[in-house]
């Protein structure tokens, strides 16, 4: 399904990121290096706190590295670009704009004629079920509303990688499911290679061709998970490799004083 | 299947919202009926003070003698003149002074150079009173209007710039980065994501500014001028007409509450996202 797929190709090569700190340099990410093969979906799981949201932040240009380098079809990536999409938790959209707007806000770079603009936005609005509500402010939208806003305003602009940082870590269980259904949906129509931080090891497991698992603070790669089995995915179901896949991750995020940190 | 453990906490802060809304909104009922209340009942304590004749007239007139001292300036033509010169000088000084914050504001807030160059000076200059600069305007515009505009701006200026210069800090990052991945010019960026962004702050500063306005008026006016309020209110201490003085603060308030209002009405309609 993604092998016809030629960009959107990241390589992370032996890079680490420190932040100043108070007292001397921290280490938010210990050395990595990933590739993110052309228009798969990776989901990234670790500990608060080692590093997911650095390195994503990295790959979508909004912190250099301290050392190494990260490519993306070949190119150095040297700060923010429409070429990576990125999803915010808290969402990121603009409240002073409507939905519409918030699409709009994305498609002026095009210099489209104004009812073509429209249209497209419309019609991107449309795409994630929220075509009623093109005319509504973020604030009278439901989370999962808003993050469809978010992802329809991504997806417009043809981003060849996305990135989603706890994207659906403020949606109550049911709309998150149904969350996943819709990415997984406009995913497979747009073709980005997707970055996918989680806490959610069901999440995880339900999305990805690969789930990466990350140690605690300075975070690096631990071990890389590759799940073949087709979408849609249920963890319910009995004898899945996926549940013995589960138990795993679990064991591996569990702090290694964990028994002693309980009250 | 176990998703509900996964629940982060901060999904149940989200449900907690209806219940604060109704609250606010029963808050802003109150705000209605509260300045009618509070003003009929100082009206009353100040009548019954006024009946009992606890003090001399001299010293705190009753209300009908200030309203009669109210009716008296305003048939001899007094009134409407400083209120008209007065307005026109605050009016005049908070254009002036705002337009200046706010332009100064967005450059210190976004311009490394000009902020390094000005934001230390512009914060020295923040605590000195408008009555001290006064003596100054004086000296440099003369006793004509240019003094009083220069007063009432410079007042003007100070705060709105401060107000336009945090908000332009507090720009949530999310907000930059969203609109450097979607690929928007600088332009398009500062227009319609930082200008908004802090615009809750500016009119927060424009807010501030009205009073000032109307503080540094007064200031403005105490010393070489012939006619407004303030010039008025001096007057009044000369004939010591102490119904005369009622009647003008009461018009000061009164003036500065209802511009306060109207640029409070103004900024929610504007700023429509900010619920608070
Ligand atoms: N701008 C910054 N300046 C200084 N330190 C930072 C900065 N950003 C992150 N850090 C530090 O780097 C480390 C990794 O942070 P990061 O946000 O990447 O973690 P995370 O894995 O995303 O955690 P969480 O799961 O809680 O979101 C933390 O110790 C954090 O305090
Ligand atoms: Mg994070």
């Amino acid at each position: 399904m993604t092998n016809d797929i030629k960009e959107g190709h990241v390589r992370v090569e032996d890079v680490t990121i420190n932040f100043a700190g108070k007292s001397g340099p921290v280490t938010a990410l210990d050395t990595t290096s990933v590739e993110l093969k052309p228009g798969t979906f990776t989901a990234l799981i670790g500990p608060s706190g080692c590093g997911k949201s650095t390195l994503m932040n990295a790959i979508g240009g909004f912190v250099t590295p301290s050392t190494g380098r990260i490519t993306l079809d070949g190119t150095p990536i040297t700060g923010p670009s429409t070429k990576v999409g990125v999803i915010f938790q808290q969402y990121g959209l603009f409240p002073w704009f409507t939905a519409l707007g918030n699409v709009r806000f994305g498609l002026k770079r095009y210099g489209l004629p104004k009812s073509e603009e429209i249209d497209r936005a419309r019609a991107a609005l449309d795409e994630v079920g929220l075509g009623a509500h093109a005319d509504k402010f973020p604030q009278q939208l439901s989370g999962g509303m808003k993050q469809r806003v978010a992802i329809a305003r991504t997806f417009a602009v043809g981003p060849k990688v996305l990135l989603m940082d706890e994207p659906f870590g403020a949606l109550d269980a049911q709309t998150r499911l149904v969350m996943h259904d819709l990415l997984l949906d406009v995913w497979q129509k747009h073709r980005a290679t997707v970055l996918f931080v989680t806490h959610d090891v069901d999440e995880a497991l339900l999305l990805a061709d690969d789930v990466r698992v990350m140690s605690q603070a300075p975070g690096r790669l631990i071990r890389h998970y590759e799940i073949r089995q087709p979408r849609p995915r249920a963890l319910s179901r009995s004898g899945s490799d996926l549940l013995a896949t589960r138990d795993e991750i679990i064991d591996l995020l569990r702090p290694a004083g964990a028994l002693a940190d309980v009250h | 299947m176990a998703v509900t453990d996964l629940l982060p906490p901060s999904e149940r802060k989200g449900r907690q919202r209806p219940g604060a809304t109704a609250l606010r909104s029963m808050a802003a009922g109150a705000l209605l009926r509260g300045p009618l209340i509070s003003f009929v009942f100082v009206l009353g304590l100040w009548s019954v003070v006024g009946v009992l004749q606890l003090v001399p007239e001299s010293i705190f007139p009753a209300p009908w003698s200030v309203w009669s001292a109210t009716v008296e300036m305003w048939a001899n033509g007094t009134l409407p003149n400083d209120l008209s010169v007065s307005r026109s000088r605050a009016a005049i000084g908070f254009t002036i002074g705002a337009s200046l914050g706010v332009a100064l504001g967005l450059m210190t807030g976004r311009i490394a150079v000009v902020r390094t160059l000005l934001n230390p000076f512009l914060t020295v200059l923040r605590p000195i009173p408008a009555i001290a600069l006064v003596p100054v305007a004086i000296v440099w515009f003369g006793i004509g209007e240019g003094s009083k505009y220069f007063v009432i701006s410079y007042t003007v200026f100070l705060t709105v710039w401060f107000n336009t210069h945090h908000g332009m800090e507090y720009v949530p990052e999310v907000y930059l980065r969203a609109a450097r991945s979607l690929g928007v010019s600088r332009l398009r960026e500062f227009l319609t994501v930082i200008v908004p962004a802090a615009a809750p702050y500016i009119f927060a500063g424009l807010r501030l500014g009205v009073a000032l306005a109307f503080l540094s008026l007064v200031a403005a006016e105490l010393s070489g001028a012939s006619s407004g309020i303030g010039y008025r209110l001096q007057e009044a201490r000369q004939y010591i007409r102490t119904d005369r003085m009622f009647s003008l603060l009461i018009i000061l308030g009164l003036m500065g509450a209802t511009v306060d209002l109207i640029v409070h009405r103004i900024s929610r309609k504007l700023v429509h996202w900010e619920q608070s």
